[in-house]
Parts: C-alpha cells; structure tokens; sequence
C-alpha cells in the first residue's frame, strides 16, 4: 500500500533536474507523476509496450517511429528512467524567451530530432528509404508503392543540392527554416 | 482425563442446585452478556429504525463539517511548509524561469466532446493556411519534410498529457489534503502537527470507524438471511414483490451506513418508474449500493458460482432480477429480448444498467455501450453520480486492487460523499441510430455531472485501440496531401 520509496523524487535530484532542464519544480513533479502513471508495473523506468498502451499514441501513424526514436537514442535496452525522459522532454520547451533557453531546448536540438525521426541509421543523411519508409507509416494502404516511390524521389530531388540522393541535416534545417518549426515543435509545459 | 474430571465436577455441582438457583445464574448469565453487549445491540436497533423509516440523525453530514475544517487546518500547515521551501530554493541556484507559460489548470470539465478522431486535428488547420498550395490530382501529390512535425509534436503531448489513461488512475492531488496517505501522489509528513493528526486519524479510522462498519456489515446480512427466511414462507405472491421492493431499500441503507455514505438525490420527480431502464456512469462497486438506497432495481448479469452466486440467488427472492449463463452474454439478441420480457411486466422493477461497462475514475464519461439503447419498448432514465473525493476516493482501480481489498479501503476511509442527480426520461427519436441515441444520454449526463465527455472506449483501460483508428489517421493525411 502507498508508493514506492525507492523511485521517490529527492530533493537533491529535484534541484539539479530544474536547474540542468530549466524546468520548474511544479512542472517538473507534475511530469514525475505522469511517468509513474505511465508506469504501470511500478518497476522505475517505462518500455515500448508502456509508450504504446496510450490510445492517442497509439493511433498516431508516427507513434511507432516516434517511440522508436525515444528508446533507442535517450534510453537503453527498451527502458527508458525518469532522468533520461525529462531530458527527452526537456528539448520541447519553448526557447523563444532569452531566460528560457538552456542547451537542450535550442531550435537546433529540436530540429535535430526532426531529423532523427527520419535518420534511423544516424548516417547524419536522409537516403531514399528511409524517406520511404516514413512515407508508407504516413499514409498507408492509401497510396500505391510506385507513387509513393515516385513522390520520395521528387522530395529529395527538390532540396538535394549536391546531387547525391540524400539529404543531410544542413539541407534539412534549410527546409524546415520557412515555416517556424521551432515553435511548432514547443509544448506547453503546465506547472 | 483431567477434563472429564473437571466436567463431572461441574455437573455434580450444577444438579445440587435447587431450580431456583438455577433459574437465578441464568438470568443474572443474559443479564451481563446483555450489558456488555447492550451498546451494540442499541446502536443495531438504532441503525434498523432509522433504515425502515428512512430519517437520519445528522450525524454523518456534522461529522463531515468537522472534517472539512480539520482537512483545511492540515492543508494551511502544508502550504506554509511548501512557501518556506520554495523560498529557500529560489534563494539557492540560478532563478528558475518566470517566464514559462502558465495555463490554468487542465482539469477544467467541459462538456465537449472529444473523440480520437478529433484528437489530432487540432492544429491541422493553422497548418493548412500557411502551406502553399498543391496541385488537386493525385499524381502531383507532394510530400515535404515538415510533414511529420504535427504528429510527432501531437505524439510527445500524448505521451506528456492524455485524456484516456488518466481516467482510470485516481484523480490527481486535491487542493486539500484529507489526511489519507494513500491519496498525496508524493506525501512527507513534513510536519509535527500534520503527522500527529495523521496517526490520530489513522487510528481513529482502522480502530474505532472500521470495527463499528464491521459490525453494521453483519447487521446487514442478519436482516437479508431473516427476510429471505421470511419471504420464502410468505404465501402470498403478490405481496411478496411489495415487501422485497421494501426489504432491498432497507438493507441498502444500512449497506450505505457501512461506508459512511452521505448521499443527496437531486430532482426525484424523475426517480426510474416500473418497466424502463435506468443508465448511469460507472465509478465503483458501490454505485449500486448507492442507488438502491432511493429506489429499487433490477440487476442485469452474469451468474457466478460460490458466494456470489448465494448473493444473486438470495436477491432474487426480493424482486426479478435477470441473470444469465456464461455462454449466453456473448448473445446480444438474447440479451435485449431478455430484457424486452422483462419491461412488458409492469410489476417489474426499472433495470439499472452501466454502458460504460468498466469503472472509470469519476471525472469523465467514455463511451457507451449502444446494447441497452437499442430497446426502444422503455424509456431511458439516465443518473449521474458525482462523487466528492476528499472523504474518500470511490474509484475501483481494478488492475491495482482487488474487490475485498477496496472494500476494506472503503470502510476505512472518512466517508463517501456522492451526489445524485435524476435527469428526465429520454427516449430514442424515430430515426435516430442507437449509437447516436447513447452520445445523447451520455452527453446529458456528462453536462450534469461535470464530467469530460469522452468518445473512447472504457475497455481501453485493458487493451489496445483498434487497428481502424490508425488507418482512419492514414486516410486523413492522405486526403490532406490530395486537397491543398
């Protein structure tokens, strides 16, 4: 009965979570908390089937990418601990306020995840399949194979400047530059 | 050897009595057994009394009061403490950010609805404007990379906020704490004063409260075991539904004693007449228990074996209630023309159904069930029951604790505060669709009690959205990418 001790929030980790993340320490209990909700089998740290049990992200065409992204890059062995999440998290604060800014949370960190969702073999390029693959999680059975073949090489043709097929993160943040990705990739944090 | 000696002893010295003395020993015997047992017996017949006539002494509603003004008491020494620790926080390191957004609490109960579907369009059409614009055939479909930012941005807020998982985990930390640590998500007992009412309420509630709950717990069996005796050699048939009808709402009330309950029924003029149906939201076992206090029902269910199954058998002696075997709920036919049976009897009482069919945490409602709504013979009467959690959280987390379990975190809470209200009867318009019929009930009652109007699934609580949302996400970019 009651909560596990051993994965309560010191005060010490507290403090340096906020002070590293920037967070406050409202917000940063509130998170504390959804991650022990999340956490169903109260063992300290959250898997792929955990992430994948929440409906929304469940149904989310990008949700499998995404959790993929997650565990592989900011946890280890399918699990992923309160400390490495709230980093994760910490990327998605709004950095638009000058007092707001720490170095996880710049618009190159966020846009570098962008790219990671892509990158799976983080040969720092985009190639064709793996835009491929994003594509067929994104639209399913909707389109046929070739058109979507077709569709993936005029997108890399139309930002690829050295020719080489692939995109790399320069050309990418290039892209994304138009249209404020930074703070359409920023969550509001409720405290 | 020793004992039998003993016994001959006795029995030698009890035939020398006269039978006056005899007589004597064993009144002066019941006389002190009687005194000892005499508070309980009082309170017993007290308790039955105000049952049958259906009055209360105040106590509970003036034992509440005496709590809200502990419970703030205790929650003013904590905010204090907690002002006094932020304070020497800020003082420490570099200043934490005031410049973050601050939204005011998410919990604000709209009467929205939100479906999946909804869930991820949220920021599609400020997407939409700023794109320029694409040819409308499906052969200049055009891709660009930024494509996934709304749905990776919309997976991480799931991930951080949902609306689904937190309706089956206890509500989050109250304003107030209620002196219960099994409520205050991260708790130390931060103080000297609070710790102390903490033990002293601790002891208070498993000492004292719970063995008083105990006892009128088998107060409550003792009358159903003696009205069943009496209704199975009662003659007469047609006074025996009259009298199980009155029987059941006894033994719910001094049921409703065991838990502390304080139960307040809003517009009774809408109470669920004979032959209809009666709907409410799901929240824990004791729903029932709550509802039967005003009115009686019929039980829809599954037959049990053991001591369950003795309870359904015994209850059906009191009113006709509908159980079925195992094998024939899968029978959804069976199901309503059950139920349609039983409507046509005017004598039979409203059957009380719960369409979300799984208990869900009190501050939403999820999606109905359309079964039930499907029998247009009976008008629908829909209930909401809004519980107040800090006396007690009445949630049933199922995956966490078992039946007896909760039901002995029940009797040793503070009490169950509940209101109930009664919305007027409903029925389905001519060419309304059942499933469009239960988004109707459900939304009147979500309006009244409060709650989050929610289109998912409460079986979601134990596994997996259907592979049909996701493709239907699919469909949706896919049209996307077509029209702009």
């Amino acid at each position: 009965m009651g909560s596990n001790a051993s994965i309560m929030l010191q005060q010490e980790d507290l403090q340096n979570i906020c002070q590293q993340t920037g967070f406050t320490t409202k917000q940063v209990q509130r998170l504390y908390s959804r991650f022990k909700t999340l956490d169903k089998r109260d063992c300290g740290f959250l898997t792929r089937e955990d992430l994948l049990c929440i409906p929304e992200v469940n149904i989310n065409p990008l949700g499998e990418r995404l959790i993929d992204v997650i565990m592989n890059d900011y946890g280890e062995n399918n699990k992923i601990n309160f400390k490495q999440f709230i980093f994760l998290l910490a990327k998605f604060r709004h950095g638009k306020v000058k007092a707001s800014t720490t170095e996880f949370n710049t618009r190159e960190c966020k846009l570098r995840f962008l790219f990671d969702m892509y990158d799976r073999n983080h040969d720092m390029k985009i190639d064709r399949n793996e835009l491929l693959e994003v594509l067929k999680m994104m639209v399913g059975g909707n389109i046929h194979e070739e058109q979507i073949a077709t569709i993936a090489d005029h997108t890399i043709s139309e930002l690829d400047k050295d020719g080489d097929k692939s995109i790399t993160f320069e050309e990418f943040c290039k892209t994304l530059e138009r249209i404020d990705a930074d703070d359409k990739m920023s969550m509001k944090f409720l405290s | 050897m020793l004992q039998v000696k003993r016994f001959n002893r006795l029995y030698h010295y009890w035939s020398s009595w006269s039978l006056k003395q005899r007589v004597t020993f064993a009144v002066q015997l019941f006389a002190i057994l009687g005194i000892l047992c005499l508070p309980v017996i009082s309170i017993a017949a007290l308790v039955l009394t105000l049952a049958v006539l259906n009055m209360t002494l105040g106590i509970r509603r003036f034992y509440v009061k005496v709590l809200t003004f502990l419970f703030d008491y205790a929650t003013k020494i904590k905010k204090d403490k907690e002002i006094a620790i932020e304070a020497d926080f800020v003082s420490m390191g570099p200043s934490t950010p005031h410049s973050e957004l601050h939204f005011a609490d998410s919990s604000i109960d709209s009467a929205i609805e939100l479906s999946p579907l909804d869930a991820m369009k949220k920021e599609d059409d400020a997407a939409q404007s700023s794109r320029i614009s694409r040819a409308s055939s499906q052969s200049d479909i055009q891709f660009r990379f930024s494509d996934i930012l709304d749905y990776t941005r919309q997976g991480l807020e799931a991930i951080v906020d949902d609306e689904v998982t937190k309706r089956f985990t206890s509500a989050d930390e109250m304003a107030v704490w209620n002196l219960l640590t099994r409520t205050q998500q991260q708790h130390e007992l931060f103080s000297l004063r609070v710790t102390i009412l903490w033990f002293l309420g601790f002891l208070i509630r498993y000492f004292i409260l719970f063995p008083f709950r105990l006892c009128l717990f088998f107060l409550a069996m003792f009358w159903m075991m003696g009205a069943i005796l009496f209704l199975k050699y009662l003659p007469i048939s047609k006074g025996k539904l009259r009298f199980g009808f009155y029987i059941n709402i006894v033994l719910h009330r001094i049921l409703s004693r065991v838990f502390s309950a304080i139960i307040t029924f809003h517009n009774t003029e809408h109470r669920a007449k004979c032959g209809s149906i009666c709907v409410a939201n799901h929240t824990s076992p004791i729903d029932v228990i709550i509802l039967s206090t005003d009115n009686g029902f019929s039980m829809i269910g599954q037959k049990h074996g053991g001591f369950f199954g003795l309870v359904q058998r015994s209850l059906s002696q009191t009113a006709n209630h509908i159980w079925f075997e195992r094998s024939e709920t899968k029978d959804r036919h069976m199901v309503a023309e059950k139920m349609r049976e039983h409507i046509k009897n005017p004598t039979n009482l409203p059957i009380l159904i719960f369409p979300e069919g799984t208990c869900i945490n009190n501050t939403s409602v999820m999606m109905f069930k359309k079964g039930c709504f499907e029998i247009d013979e009976a008008p629908i009467y829909p209930v909401a029951i809004k519980y107040d959690n800090r006396f007690g959280d009445a949630f049933w987390n199922s995956s966490k604790h078992q039946l007896v379990q909760y039901l002995i975190l029940m009797m040793t809470s503070w009490a169950i505060v509940v209101d109930v209200y009664y919305l007027p009867p409903m029925r389905i318009q001519p060419n309304e669709l059942s499933t469009d019929f239960a988004r109707r009930v459900k939304a009147a009652i979500a309006k009244q009690g409060g709650f989050v109007d929610l289109e998912w699934d409460g079986g979601l609580k134990r596994s997996l959205p259907k592979a049909d949302f996701r493709e239907e996400e699919q469909r949706k970019f896919y049209e996307m990418l077509k029209t702009e």
